[in-house]
């Protein structure tokens, strides 16, 4: 008998202890309350439309959850491309990992040719850098364009010297309207688990602003922060693309707006000098939007 | 009087001129000695990478634009190929005694107070239990790569492309990006 209940309590310690997303996948889609796709970003023709997710690579039902929520706005907003903040797989790479973690999850939109641009985290091996749907193109940190907006993808896993002059050589030649970075580590968070990379910051902040940086992108937290701007930079961390810390955010003055009840991705639309931004959590709900101007049109505004 | 004067000023003069003379050796000494240290360990790991640059370019090309399986592939005949090369490899044969000496003193005075705090935070708080401190053996996929801090990197001797630096607990790992072998290590890396 006693046996029987020591079992019995360390089963039930088991199921409370258990990451949340094992909670969802025992719920199952019903146990996921879906709210109507609604979407408030301007779909203005020739604007640049993309989504950002962080933190996916569990392979977990929540993460397919949170991929067919993608799917059902982009049918409504139809996105072009993901930038993926890192932590692309976790676990094992094994070429099923490939198939388990991303490939099956997000076939539709592979099929309908939406591109993935990744960039890596501290569970991700260098070698993701020759995949051909993380289209990173053998380059552990690079760039691409996309209308008048200029995107870098970092390394800052590993954010050695090379990597900080190329970032800067790169900045100081574009003359883009707009130029967003993406990687893992924040600079600024108000996560319990990891908080702030100041680290990181000293190094890549004066660069950013020195060379007219407009927004960053990270994940590694597994919440949704918006902070407020920084030095006239506008930082968001989405990396609860694919697994949750719930109740991780401690609000702080850095803190604008934060989501750390579920699994989110965040919709982006750039028109002209202004970025319109939608963030949606895995039941479909609309936990935070805005719109955000350049660096260079606030300054001409407040000039005026 | 006026040449006890000149005497005094020219004994000054003489005196300070040989306690600079003795601040400059020794300091130009130990600065010429730590680029010594530095350039051998850096030819240490150059013929690393030259043996390992041999193998891979007899091996079928990995394309920027591959498939999982071509991937996993590439890195497991990658591996095989150089743990066969280094069979017999021991722990020190890159990161010498003096390399070692070097490395630690200038963590040590690099990183104080919260700049240290903040380096020892981030190493230490990685999921890097079970990974084995052992040359020549893989990385295991399955555990977190410790955040290396740019200040840090900063402060370590630059590695080729090929190469990266790898805390596991206080423990810093050489290690090969692309067929992930642990080259080498020293212990107690961390001030």
């Amino acid at each position: 008998m006693r046996r029987l209940m020591a079992s019995a309590f360390a089963i039930a310690l088991i199921i409370a202890c258990s990451p949340i997303e094992n909670a969802f996948s025992q719920n199952g889609k019903s146990g996921v309350t879906k709210e109507p796709a609604r979407v408030n970003l301007p779909l203005k023709d020739g604007s640049v439309r993309f989504v950002v997710i962080g933190d996916t690579g569990s392979g977990a039902n929540a993460q397919h959850e949170i991929a067919e929520v993608m799917l059902k706005y982009r049918q409504l907003f139809p996105f072009e491309f993901v930038l993926m903040m890192g932590d692309n797989l976790y676990g094992s790479e094994s070429a099923n990992d490939y198939k388990t973690k991303f490939e099956d999850i997000y076939k539709p939109l592979l099929d309908a040719k939406v591109k993935f641009y990744a960039s890596l985290g501290n569970h991700d091996e260098s070698n993701q850098r020759f995949y051909d749907h993380f289209n990173m193109n053998g380059n552990e940190y690079y760039s691409f364009k996309k209308g008048k907006v200029s995107f870098y993808a970092l390394n800052s896993n590993y954010m050695e010297h090379k990597q900080v002059k190329w970032i800067e050589d790169e900045l100081s030649k574009d003359n883009s309207e707009w130029k967003i970075c993406f990687f893992h580590h924040p600079p600024y968070s108000s996560g319990k688990s990891h908080g702030s990379d100041k680290q990181l910051r000293e190094v890549v902040e004066p660069i950013f602003v020195k060379h007219g940086v407009d927004v960053v992108f990270t994940g590694h937290e597994h919440f949704y922060e918006r902070i407020k701007p920084q030095q006239g930079i506008h930082y968001f961390i989405s990396g609860a693309g694919g697994k949750l810390r719930p109740g991780d955010v401690k609000a702080s003055s850095l803190t604008e707006k934060s989501f750390d009840k579920d699994l989110s991705f965040m919709l982006v639309e750039i028109v002209d000098d202004q970025m319109h931004f939608q963030v949606i959590s895995r039941t479909g709900a609309t936990i935070d939007e805005g719109v955000l101007t350049t660096r260079e049109s606030k300054l001409k505004a407040t000039t005026k | 009087m006026k040449k006890r004067i000149i005497s005094i000023i020219i004994s000054i003069i003489g005196v300070a001129a040989l306690c600079m003379a003795q601040d400059a050796g020794p300091s130009e000494k130990s600065k010429s000695e730590k680029s010594a240290t530095v350039v051998a360990f850096e030819d240490r790991v150059k013929q690393y990478v030259k043996l390992r640059e041999k193998i891979e370019e007899a091996m079928p090309n990995l394309s920027k634009e591959a498939k999982p399986e071509e991937i996993e592939a590439h890195k497991k005949a990658f591996q095989d190929k150089v743990r066969t090369a280094r069979v017999g490899a021991k722990p020190g044969e890159i990161f010498t005694p003096d390399i070692i000496s070097h490395i630690r003193a200038t963590l040590k005075r690099e990183f104080k107070g919260k700049d240290l705090k903040d380096l020892r935070e981030t190493v230490l708080e990685a999921e890097t239990k079970g990974v084995p401190v052992r040359v020549n053996y893989p990385y295991p996929q399955n555990k977190e790569l410790v955040e290396m801090p740019p200040t840090l990197l900063l402060a370590l001797p630059e590695l080729p492309k090929q190469m990266r630096y790898r805390y596991v607990g206080k423990h810093l790992l050489l290690v090969d990006r692309e067929n992930g072998l642990i080259v080498d290590y020293m212990v107690d890396a961390l001030p």
